[in-house]
């Protein structure tokens, strides 16, 4: 019977997408197992490529299954419809384009190699990658374009989810925003609000908040951050009881956000956080203090065998 | 959701960025400009982390100011004025020489047949020589590759070479010069540093010597 129902449910996996229902599944191989008295792998294949058939599906398109961002696992080959959200420059001439992709789901990096001579996409445009593998590194997902694979535009507008998973980034913060600082946020939609006014909710009531906008930039890729009062804490020792004193010391709350960027504008950071979108909302953020000399001797060396 | 692209702050030595005489881009109203280096870099935006050796104002009419800012390699001209506040606020706080962290627009001066690039900060930190050694190694690892990339075939590579014709043995030479004095500079310190314990060392047993 275990073997029955695993058959059932790895058949049910491969045509999910295809919205074959389980109990369709069970009906046609009890026909073939316990009627025909056919053997279960013969069963198997039979019904595999009857649904094949009668949906009207390629054998590459269940070997690479149309897969959900979220539901992407390293080591398989999967088809993915998605949003180009951010193209990097290219770093390696083994590289002909990388950067961000999303969907609905959630968001993953993307390599298009060179060796795969395939098209160049755009950012903000809408594609179908088939034949792409899934690898990780770090905790992130990636979606690697090889020969194999195909990219084809689409015409349909894929909504991105701002879910990203954990990630960790290390750049120089080269810019804190102006809605930094100790600032006043909207108490219903927690937006930037000036002078009392909300763009969505208009006259409200503030709530004061320790906040850091910036960018985090290694020169070949960045993202946006944003760190909340106990990330600004652990770094500069301050919290939001004393940048109100500090405020109100000087009567003038920008004294902050330039107490901000004159300790943290131009530091190199290494952050942990939630990647939504294109904003890493930083939970653990430490300056980066790489071991220097090692990796010049390793990188002299290197330059030595060239 | 359309958003103006940011550009990424490219590291490059300053011998690199000051060899370069074209721009790309630009040709098209709000189309970026990226200044192009020999080693085949568009570069919009840099950051730098190097020593301010020079601030002068050259335009008190105008409160324009002129920076030199140099690393191991050279040293990158630079101008601060009102049009960028957050700059030109710190640098009346920063005196010379210190050294310093900078977010940088990239820019070409064309001039009666010359190019001259300079950048324009958009902000300027204090730094420490921690920070700089850092910049150092991976500015010193983006040159490299940038030269690595030179050797292959592609359309960069291609402009590249048919605009300057770049000497690389001359480039991987600049960058093993600025990592080994970095390394010699990191013995100095840790020497230096003994030397200066061993002297408060002295210093305070001569003072119980006293009492």
């Amino acid at each position: 019977m275990d073997k029955f129902h695993s058959i059932v449910n790895e058949i049910y996996e491969m045509f999910k997408d295809y919205k074959v229902s389980k109990s369709e599944i069970e009906r046609r191989l009890k026909l073939l197992v316990f009627e025909f008295k056919v053997p279960e792998e013969e069963a198997r294949r039979t019904i595999i490529n009857g649904l094949r058939r009668d949906l009207n599906i390629s054998k590459e398109a269940l070997r690479f299954p149309l897969t959900k961002i979220s539901e992407l696992e390293p080591g398989k080959w999967v088809s993915v419809k998605a949003k180009v959200i951010q193209l990097w420059d290219s770093t390696s001439p083994s590289i002909a384009q990388w950067g961000i992709v999303g969907d609905e789901t959630g968001t993953a990096r993307f390599v298009i190699w060179t060796k795969s001579s395939k098209g160049k996409v755009e950012e903000g445009k809408n594609y179908l990658f088939e034949k792409v593998i899934v690898d990780e590194f770090g905790g992130v997902k990636s979606i690697k374009v090889t020969s194999l694979s195909e990219i084809k535009d689409i015409d349909e507008e894929i909504e991105v989810s701002e879910e990203g998973g954990e990630v960790e980034a290390i750049g120089a913060l080269v810019s804190i925003s102006q809605n930094s600082g100790l600032i006043q946020i909207c108490k219903l939609c927690g937006r930037f609000t000036k002078a009392g006014i909300c763009k969505e909710h208009g006259k409200v009531e503030g709530v004061e908040v320790l906040r850091l906008r910036g960018v985090l930039d290694d020169g070949e890729k960045m993202f946006e951050i944003e760190m909340d009062e106990n990330c600004i804490r652990s770094l500069t020792g301050l919290d939001l009881n004393a940048a109100k004193k500090m405020a109100f010391e000087n009567l003038d709350r920008s004294i902050v956000l330039l107490e901000l960027k004159r300790k943290l504008l131009g530091r190199y950071f290494r952050v942990f956080g939630e990647l939504k979108f294109r904003t890493i909302n930083v939970k653990r953020a430490e300056f980066f203090r790489p071991k220097i000399l090692e990796e010049v001797e390793k990188t002299l060396e290197e330059v030595k065998n060239w | 959701m359309v958003r103006l692209k940011r550009e990424i702050a490219k590291r490059v030595f300053a011998k690199e960025f000051n060899a370069s005489r074209f721009k790309i881009g630009g040709n098209v109203e709000k189309e970026t400009v990226y200044i192009f280096t020999p080693l085949g870099l568009k570069c919009n935006r840099v950051f730098i982390v190097g020593a301010l050796l020079e601030k002068e104002e050259v335009r008190p009419d105008a409160d324009i100011w002129r920076i030199r800012i140099a690393d191991p390699t050279g040293s990158f001209l630079g101008f601060v004025g009102k049009f960028d506040p957050d700059a030109r606020e710190s640098l009346a706080e920063i005196d010379i020489p210190s050294t310093v962290a900078v977010a940088a627009k990239a820019k070409l001066l064309e001039k009666s047949g010359k190019s001259i690039p300079f950048i324009r900060p958009e902000s300027i930190n204090l730094s420490d020589f921690e920070t700089r050694d850092y910049w150092i190694l991976e500015t010193a690892k983006a040159t490299l590759k940038r030269i690595e990339l030179m050797k292959v075939d592609s359309e960069i590579s291609r402009i590249a070479k048919e605009k300057y014709n770049p000497n690389l043995e001359e480039y991987k030479e600049m960058v093993i010069h600025a990592l080994q004095r970095l390394k010699e500079e990191a013995k100095v310190v840790e020497e230096g540093l003994e030397e200066v314990e061993d002297s408060i060392e002295e210093e305070v047993l001569d003072i119980n010597d006293l009492y």
